[in-house]
């Protein structure tokens, strides 16, 4: 009858704002189906490969589902700008999103200190004193973002580093958890990522078995945080160990 | 042989002139050996240089409604760190994919009057972190849970209108532990804001938009008791201290900051600083957390109160 005018969008973008958003009602027992099929405590099939960019000193793919980063290390080189002396090396980071990234051309990422927070989760790592006087800069890009992006970033970030030879005093392994109701997810997916009720990012070295940098959202009591915890820090020994497997197939080829 | 003693009295001592120079560093995070192991060496014995215990903090002043123009402002002093938080609330439309909600946005700003390397960009890093640490332990997950403002409280006609809310802090003076004051700071300007009754006026065409009467006399008060304080625990050496001072943070190793609401459940945490940490280490800082933050809670709803009651009576002085 009076029928609402609704405004002709200017560029056609797939799904969004119509529907979406009424969460589905997660009953207490009830159980979240994962899109893709996985168990709860299961993360997704990890790729990684090593020397993906010819001309950085060191590169990496990574690709967990959905989520594409690339990332590329240049350095240890001279600093840009006229910088105070300094006895340890410095280490500079910037991530970045490519436009059709996201479902919506150009929407920009939820959290904007990506690159500061991927700063802070690396620095634990790197032997700075390796590099006086000299910068080393980490390059991310997202090309594709589908969910736990920022554990995607600093696990193809360490990925970089050790391809370019940094010395590292050991891989950084980052793992992010969701909680849906009663529910844990771990490695959470887009979809899963815009109803949750708290996350937990987890970055840590595994075989050193200390945490560079873990953030919480949302409301958690003690004993969920120690069991998101414990996930965590088992999903990403188990993800060190992929990445040094991947580190060294990537080492064993060129002497065939 | 003559001892020590008798050679001491021997000299004429009118001679003798004794040096003695006292190093302190001129900046104030340079320090030397000396300071670093007095810092160190007093955190470790339960003495800190100002006196205090590891899990006490420093005398906490609140005053609200600082700012007339704002809708809601508070200031928190806390020793030698001094914050502002303002409210303001702007009408606006909902975002498309939560039509029952309104919206918040919180920013701050470290002014170069706290520290002159703050001045242009030199601050940006800092009032990023400090913003969306702050965003985290206020706004809870992405579904609102764990929220600590009630974000469909803010929506006036769903779909078309809704309160925005701005919370902007501003670091006046840093002497350290600055998430903590400003922390406290929006909990007292959240206390204290007041948001004028929307009276929607059905209008004659249904395509029309309605018509919206801010009301200046009536208002709507935040309940703020599920707003949650944020306490930072900070590791110097192996042992962890509660609000420190700049020069206690300049020889930290890390530090975890904690939102912890009054029902005792965490909203937030955030880890900061570059060493690693063992899990076990952030569990137990968990807990003094929560431990300290029973007592900070209640500290702070009773100076939030004192100073709302000393507000009014001024204002009822000024009618």
């Amino acid at each position: 009858m009076a029928g609402k005018s609704s405004s002709t969008p200017a560029t056609y973008a797939p799904s969004v704002s119509g529907q979406k958003k009424r969460r589905p009602l997660i009953q207490a027992d009830s159980d979240w189906v994962r899109p893709d099929g996985r168990s709860f405590h299961q993360c997704r099939p990890a790729f990684l490969r090593t020397g993906a960019v010819n001309s950085a000193s060191g590169s990496a793919y990574a690709e967990f589902g959905n989520t594409k980063v690339i990332v590329s290390v240049f350095g240890p080189r001279e600093s840009k700008k006229a910088m105070m002396y300094s006895d340890t090396g410095r280490l500079n980071c910037n991530v970045t999103y490519t436009t059709f990234a996201t479902p919506l051309r150009g929407q920009p990422p939820e959290t904007k200190d990506l690159s500061s927070m991927l700063h802070k989760a690396l620095e634990g790592a790197i032997i700075l004193k390796s590099f006086p006087k000299t910068t080393v800069d980490v390059f991310a890009l997202v090309l594709e973002s589908g969910g736990s992006d920022l554990p995607v970033i600093t696990t193809c970030a360490s990925l970089a580093l050790a391809d370019a030879g940094i010395m590292l005093y050991d891989m950084v392994a980052s793992v992010s958890v969701s909680c849906l109701g009663k529910n844990l997810l771990i490695d959470p997916v887009s979809e899963e990522e815009s109803y949750q009720d708290g996350s937990l990012v987890i970055t840590c070295m595994p075989s050193r078995n200390e945490v560079t940098q873990m953030t919480v959202t949302g409301e958690w009591s003690t004993p969920k945080i120690h069991e998101a915890m414990q996930l965590c820090l088992d999903a990403c020994s188990k993800l060190g160990k992929i990445m040094r497997s991947c580190l060294k197939d990537a080492a064993s080829v060129p002497q065939d | 042989m003559k001892t020590a003693k008798e050679l001491w009295q021997s000299l004429d001592k009118k001679y003798l002139t004794i040096f003695t120079s006292v190093r302190i560093a001129d900046k104030l995070d340079e320090k030397f050996f000396e300071e670093q192991n007095y810092i160190k060496g007093g955190i470790a014995q339960d003495l800190r240089t100002d006196g205090r215990k590891r899990i006490s903090y420093r005398p906490i002043f609140v005053e609200t409604g600082v700012i007339p123009q704002a809708s809601g402002s508070a200031r928190v002093k806390l020793g030698g760190t001094d914050v502002i938080a303002s409210v303001k609330a702007e009408l606006g439309r909902p975002a498309p994919s939560h039509p029952d909600q309104g919206k918040v946005s919180i920013n701050v700003d470290c002014s170069p009057i706290a520290e002159p390397t703050f001045e242009g960009k030199g601050g940006e890093e800092l009032s990023t972190e400090l913003s969306s640490a702050l965003q985290r332990c206020l706004l809870g997950g992405k579904s609102g849970a764990g929220a600590g403002i009630d974000l469909s409280s803010l929506s006036i006609v769903q779909g078309k209108h809704c309160w925005d809310l701005y919370i902007e802090g501003l670091v006046v003076s840093s002497d350290g532990n600055l998430l903590d004051a400003l922390g406290a700071a929006f909990k007292a300007a959240l206390a204290n804001t007041a948001i004028p009754k929307a009276q929607v006026a059905a209008s004659a065409l249904p395509d029309d938009e309605p018509e919206i009467d801010v009301s200046d006399e009536e208002f709507l008060q935040f309940d703020t008791t599920s707003v949650p304080v944020i306490i930072t625990l900070t590791k110097v050496g192996r042992h962890y201290i509660v609000d420190a001072t700049t020069e206690e943070e300049s020889q930290m190793s890390s530090a975890i900051s904690i939102s912890i609401n009054r029902q005792g459940r965490i909203c937030g945490l955030t880890k900061r600083g570059g060493a690693g940490l063992d899990p076990s280490i952030i569990l137990d800082m968990i807990s003094v957390a929560k431990h300290v933050s029973e007592q900070l809670i209640n500290k702070l709803d009773s100076e939030i109160a004192a100073a709302e009651a000393c507000d009014d009576e001024d204002d009822e002085m000024d009618s």
